[in-house]
């Protein structure tokens, strides 16, 4: 059953690192990556239940935290270029291309 | 057990394919809403009961909320607009996830201890905060502090962000 579950996790991560390539609206990028962090979430906690320590469980509750943290700037990272932008597009924010 | 196991697995791969694929924000957020929701409960099926209730309580209800409202402030429900610079991003991404993957898979070969199941469980007992806190408040107190530390700066930095009367445009 742990095997089971990390092989999910693997899943749900590369399907997370795809979504984070190839899409083109910041938002969706963003949640590709709560996909990502979601994804090492569920292994943290196999890994608890495989050892029997809430270490992992504790790690995954800071990680629960951290990811909130990252949305808020993130999203409002996003707004405040709209602002500006009108747009939403990473395509559209190559001034830094070298 | 088994069929919870197929089940919660088969909706977590579904839901996480529909947020990367769907084309609509709307659509994918609420997929991804799905997707964070099947991990709660698996998560109390994984003796990690507190942990199910934040992620669902945290993720499936603030985090996803945040979303769906910023899609709909701005009008980005559309992931298509025309004119595509990078033609060849979807295939080198869809490589770059399958050699992922691979990777983490093949990293899953790698020697374990695991303890018995019943064993494991018994240290556990649950994951309810009555178990999860006393582990939180002594081994990992300052990573805990610090967190808190760091949401406070996030909230700041994002009320700064957005305020209003500051584009200087």
């Amino acid at each position: 059953m742990n095997t089971y579950y990390l092989l999910i996790s693997a899943a749900l991560f590369a399907l997370g690192a795809y979504g984070v390539l190839a899409r083109r609206s910041a938002i969706l990028v963003f949640m590709s990556v709560e996909l990502m962090l979601n994804a090492a979430n569920l292994a943290l906690v196999v890994f608890a239940r495989e050892q029997g320590s809430p270490a992992g469980q504790a790690v995954a509750l800071l990680l629960i935290a951290l990811a909130a943290a990252e949305v808020a700037v993130g999203l409002a990272l996003v707004v405040a270029i709209y602002r500006t932008r009108e747009s939403t597009l990473v395509d559209d924010l190559a001034e830094l291309k070298g | 057990m088994i069929v919870f196991n197929l089940l919660a697995g088969a909706l977590l791969l579904l839901t996480g394919f529909l947020s990367v694929y769907l084309r609509n924000a709307v659509h994918a957020a609420l997929a991804l809403a799905a997707n964070f929701v099947v991990m709660g409960t698996v998560y109390m099926v994984l003796q990690a009961r507190f942990l199910g209730w934040v992620q669902i309580i945290v993720y499936a209800g603030a985090i996803m909320v945040l979303f769906v409202f910023v899609i709909m402030l701005l009008h980005a429900a559309q992931a298509e607009v025309g004119f595509d610079p990078l033609p060849w991003m979807r295939p080198a991404a869809l490589a770059v996830a399958a050699v992922g993957f691979l990777a983490l898979a093949w990293a899953l070969g790698a020697a374990r201890a695991p303890l018995a199941a019943k064993a494991s469980a018994a240290l556990l007992k649950g994951g309810t905060a009555l178990a999860l806190g006393p582990e939180l408040w002594n081994t990992w107190r300052y990573p805990v502090l610090l967190v808190a530390a760091l949401l406070l700066v996030a909230t700041v930095a994002a009320v700064a962000l957005i305020r209003p009367g500051k584009e200087g445009a």
